[in-house]
């Protein structure tokens, strides 16, 4: 997937030391956030004090959506801090989500490659939004326990977690061969997604009897599915190994045993790998055994429902056993397999178990649980006591700023830290936006693979050339134009291609103002220094027809003074090589002096990388004209 | 200013050297690179010839082979000459382009070759180039649009090329290149209704000095040889043993030498292909040689001066023919190489050339008598190629 790869080391020091400064000022504005809002609710609570008896109607939360409430919105916390490790900017497309789209459908790794492409582009953005988007969900759950803002908490989790598991996950790998329960299908992001379902669904549905059967009838359905596909012949998973090789359990515990961690923690891990490789047949019985057995026991539960479940003696039992084995059963894959899932680096989540064990326990109180205690007779008023409906204000009403301030002032605590979650959320989301609206890669990137441009301030050299077009050109005729300039080979077969590609790129960022600035390239291969050579370079870069294109070229003598006064070499090497040279970009005002010199090599030119150059040349161009 | 300016610069050279294997290897693993040789192009034959091949004149011989490492796609094509009654093979490969699309070359005179560099990576065209002096010095002529993938993709005459384009093309030219006809409007033409062609193979100059190009044709156990005169094209190719009937024919090669044409033509495919070599005199006929002995794949042709071939098949197996009406004899097993490229020079005998990395290898073939496949192969020379892997960016 060509997008997914800007070819940068993922721990670039100019893409980390930029991402570190994102977040820092973000986090600053997100303090500013929380310190602002509380400063200001303060005050209007002083200035109106609240109604006392406001708020006291609502339904209390039931303990199984605490658990999944407060779970999950810990889990999206700890992910967005996960989030903030100083590879995640560049590595994330490259090392995460491009592997786990390798082997699904090309429909399925198009989509993930046009996702992977938008973060490649602007990778310090990227991170930095999905740091505090995800921290910000985190925060709004634990802060909304009810109401219309609990609802929504839950939806954001459910978009957000479906976002992650279709562009991070690849759909989990559902699609791809070799899933198993083990190693994380259907992935993490589905189980926060369905977490966040649960916590979107209206209070109305808390004491619902269906719920807790749907629970425990859908945990149990997805276990045993997961049990017959890790006992499916053919699937590798009863052979410890393969041709002498590991196996896809043992091989993917081997794996995870090389993740940096602690040293015992690698050793057990390694060790257990060791094990499934020796015992693969055992190993996956026992895993089928237990997938089977407690997803059909929750099955069962689910069938029978909570009013046939004996509520004491040996018969709590039969409800207990399936959850706490199921429990133990996730506890023991989280550690010996999946290996915690968060070390290395580049670790999103604690992957698949944690969530799927807040599911179990949630299920399980649900069944248990008596429902929560009806709220205060307030939420359903007889008629004798139910006070007269006062009517709701119109919309113009509700936004006059004297009612907004009651309204605030209204609020709870809980409300207001939301509201500051929220802010958070969108803290992380509009920069990213405003990136999405650019079409160039971010000029990070051009940073990271050449420094940052040294600033000139001195007259550029003069020159007079013939262009493509046999037309002579001196700079001193381009005199009221910012000039582009750089030394590019006709037959370069990576870089000077690349380059030029650049080049035009920057001229269509400039848009109307590029009418002022020329873009100028000099040969400089003395072998191929014919017209017929730079004609031919611009049909094959699709220059031709661009109207500030000038490639300039000329006879041996008149070319090297040219490259000399610029400081650029060009050395013929032999064995088949191309002419090497130096890659380099110099800015040039409209009044002949130069403002910038680039280094211009492309790097890795991958899709990533490419036109973060020609945003850096177009800021230039920009700058230099400004400075008329 | 200016001592600042080349300070930096300097410093960027140096560091570039270190930052090229990279990037062409991260180009390449990207996919940026176009169809490197051996892949299908419009104007491919159905048998896959590899691109190693040398050619003589009276004044020298040249050999093409691939140098480098092929595991990281870091081959870099070379030229040599060995000067007529020399010993050693000296790297005169065209300078100031890279040559990992590999090399097609054309005699034009004792001494004399053009040279054409085919596109690889993001190079697109084809930088022609041609030598008077055994390749000491070197003057670029007009790019071509792009040359196929087949060894015999230039052809050069005395102040005029031509050439077999990817797309299908053949095109004419020196200072500029004009269209002479394509697949489709040879296919067209009366003289190819017997042919039928459905890809082109080769171009040449006949013996006449008129452009001949070869095709693989759809119609079988007939070969595709087409020459044009009066701007009119005429079915040039000669008759087939009884064995090719039947069977679809390929013209590998066609390589003109002093004033004859030589072809290579391949009926079938697999282990049950059969190849002859053909001698097209200056009066227009063709002399056609036995079927080569053996079978296996063709791993490179070779042609001599005087009319002298040489194919090396796949297990280091060499068949040599001393020219129209002579047999074929078995040349000893050849030495060992990742690349071998068989040369014969105008004084006389067999050479091989084995790559392996940077390392050329030379042995010439010590026959007593005339019997070859009783000689032994003599190592004569050892020369380190400069390449500079990932110099090619």
């Amino acid at each position: 997937m060509p997008g997914m790869n800007s070819g940068l080391n993922i721990n670039d020091p100019i893409v980390v030391a930029a991402f570190r400064s994102a977040l820092l000022h973000q986090g600053i504005i997100a303090l500013l956030i929380f310190g602002v809002l509380s400063i200001a609710w303060v005050a209007v609570r002083e200035w109106r004090p609240p109604d006392p008896g406001r708020g006291a109607s609502q339904a209390a939360e039931p303990a199984w959506r605490q658990v999944i409430r407060i779970g999950i919105g810990l889990l999206w916390v700890f992910d967005g801090i996960l989030q903030a490790q100083p590879a995640m900017a560049v590595g994330l497309p490259s090392k995460i989500i491009e592997p786990a789209a390798d082997g699904s459908p090309h429909w399925l790794q198009q989509l993930i490659n046009w996702a992977g492409t938008a973060w490649s582009y602007h990778p310090v953005q990227a991170g930095a939004s999905a740091v505090w988007i995800q921290v910000g969900i985190g925060l709004w759950l634990l802060f909304a326990p009810r109401g219309t803002l609990s609802r929504l908490a839950g939806v954001a989790s459910l978009a957000w977690g479906l976002g992650v598991w279709v562009f991070g996950e690849a759909l989990g790998e559902i699609l791809a061969p070799g899933l198993s329960w083990l190693n994380g299908a259907p992935g993490a992001a589905a189980v926060y997604a369905v977490g966040g379902l649960v916590v979107a669904l209206p209070s109305r549905y808390w004491r619902s009897p269906w719920l807790p059967r749907l629970l425990a009838g859908g945990l149990g359905l997805f276990l045993a599915g997961m049990a017959l596909l890790q006992g499916w012949p053919g699937r590798g998973f009863w052979q410890g190994t393969v041709h002498g090789q590991a196996g896809p359990l043992a091989a993917m515990v081997n794996d995870m045993a090389t993740t940096s961690q602690p040293a015992g923690l690698a050793r057990l891990v390694s060790n257990f790998g060791s094990f499934a490789a020796g015992h693969g047949f055992a190993v996956n019985l026992v895993v089928v055994l237990l997938l089977a057995t407690t997803g059909a026991a929750l099955i069962g539960l689910a069938v029978a429902g909570p009013s046939r479940i004996p509520a004491a003696g040996a018969g709590r039992w039969l409800i207990r056993g399936p959850f706490i084995v199921l429990v133990v059963f996730c506890l023991a894959v989280w550690v010996l397999v999946q290996d915690f899932g968060f070390f290395g680096g580049l670790g999103t989540d604690p992957n698949s178990m944690v969530p799927l064990i807040l599911l179990a326990v949630a299920a399980y109180l649900a069944l248990v649980h008596a429902p929560a205690p009806e709220p205060v007779q307030a939420a359903e008023p007889t008629a004798e006591t139910a006070p007269t409906p006062t009517p709701t204000p119109a919309w113009r009403e509700r936004v006059r700023p004297a009612a907004l301030s009651k309204s605030f002032a209204a609020a709870g605590i809980r409300t207001m830290l939301s509201a500051c979650a929220i802010g958070v959320i969108i803290l992380g989301a509009l920069p990213m936006a405003a990136a999405q609206a650019s079409r160039s890669a971010s000029p990070i990137l051009a940073e990271a693979v050449d420094g940052s441009s040294a600033p000139l301030h001195t007259i550029a050299p003069g020159f007079a050339l013939t262009d493509q077009n046999g037309r002579r050109v001196s700079l001193a005729s381009l005199h009221g134009k910012a000039v582009l300039l750089t030394f590019l080979d006709p037959v370069c077969t990576t870089d000077c291609p690349l380059e030029a590609q650049e080049f035009r790129e920057a001229g269509v960022l400039l848009g109307a103002q590029a009418s002022q600035v020329e873009l100028v390239a000099v040969n400089v291969n003395p072998l191929y220094g014919g017209l017929a050579y730079t004609r031919a370079f611009d049909r094959e870069q699709s220059l031709s027809n661009v109207r500030n294109w000038v490639y300039l070229t000329g006879s041996t003598a008149q070319l090297r003074p040219v490259w000399r006064n610029y400081g650029v070499e060009s050395q013929t090497l032999p064995g088949g090589s191309m002419l090497g040279h130096n890659d380099v970009a110099f800015v040039i005002d409209p009044n002949g002096r130069m403002r910038e010199e680039l280094d211009f090599d492309p790097g890795p030119g991958t899709t990533a990388t490419v036109s973060s150059f020609a945003s850096e040349l177009a800021t230039a161009a920009r700058q230099a004209l400004a400075s008329r | 200013m200016r001592s600042m300016i080349k300070t930096v610069a300097r410093t960027r050279v140096a560091r570039r050297l270190t930052v090229v294997p990279a990037v062409v290897l991260t180009a390449l693993a990207a996919g940026c690179g176009t169809a490197a040789p051996g892949t299908a192009t419009s104007g491919r034959p159905t048998a896959s010839l590899p691109l190693g091949t040398s050619v003589s004149a009276s004044g020298a011989t040249w050999a093409v082979l691939p140098m480098g490492v092929p595991k990281d796609s870091n081959i870099f094509w070379q030229l040599f000459v060995l000067p007529a009654g020399g010993t050693k093979w000296s790297l005169v490969t065209p300078p100031g382009v890279a040559t990992n699309g590999a090399i097609a070359v054309s005699v034009t005179g004792a001494r004399s070759l053009a040279a054409g560099v085919r596109p690889s990576q993001l190079l697109r065209f084809s930088p022609v180039t041609t030598t008077a002096n055994g390749g000491k010095s070197w003057q670029a002529g007009s790019p071509d649009p792009g040359l196929a993938d087949v060894p015999d993709a230039l052809a050069a005459a005395p102040g005029q090329l031509l050439a077999l384009d990817r797309d299908g093309r053949i095109v004419l030219g020196r200072t500029s290149w004009s269209r002479l006809t394509s697949l489709h409007g040879l296919a067209a033409t009366p003289a190819a209704r017997s042919c039928r062609p459905s890809a082109l193979t080769a171009v040449a100059y006949g013996p006449t000095g008129a452009p001949v190009l070869a095709a693989s044709c759809a119609r079988r156990g007939v070969a595709g040889i087409f020459t044009e005169q009066g701007g009119q094209w005429h079915a040039a190719g000669p008759a087939l043993p009884a064995s090719f009937a039947g069977q679809p024919v390929e013209v590998l090669r066609l390589v003109r030498t002093g004033m004859r044409l030589t072809a290579l033509l391949q009926a079938g495919s697999g282990a049950g292909a059969r190849r002859v070599m053909a001698w097209q005199a200056a009066d227009g006929r063709w002399t056609v040689s036995a079927g080569v002995p053996g079978s296996g794949a063709v791993r490179s042709s070779s042609f001599g001066a005087d009319g002298a071939a040489v194919v090396e098949l796949s297990g280091r197996r060499a068949e040599y023919v001393a020219g129209a009406g002579a047999a074929w004899q078995a040349l000893p097993r050849l030495p060992r190489g990742r690349a071998v490229t068989l040369a014969l020079p105008a004084g006389g005998g067999v050479d091989a050339l084995a790559a392996d990395g940077s390392v050329l290898t030379a042995w010439r073939l010590r026959a007593s008598g005339s019997v070859l496949g009783a000689g032994q192969w003599e190592q004569t020379q050892t020369t380190k190629v400069p390449i500079q892997y990932g110099s090619s960016s």
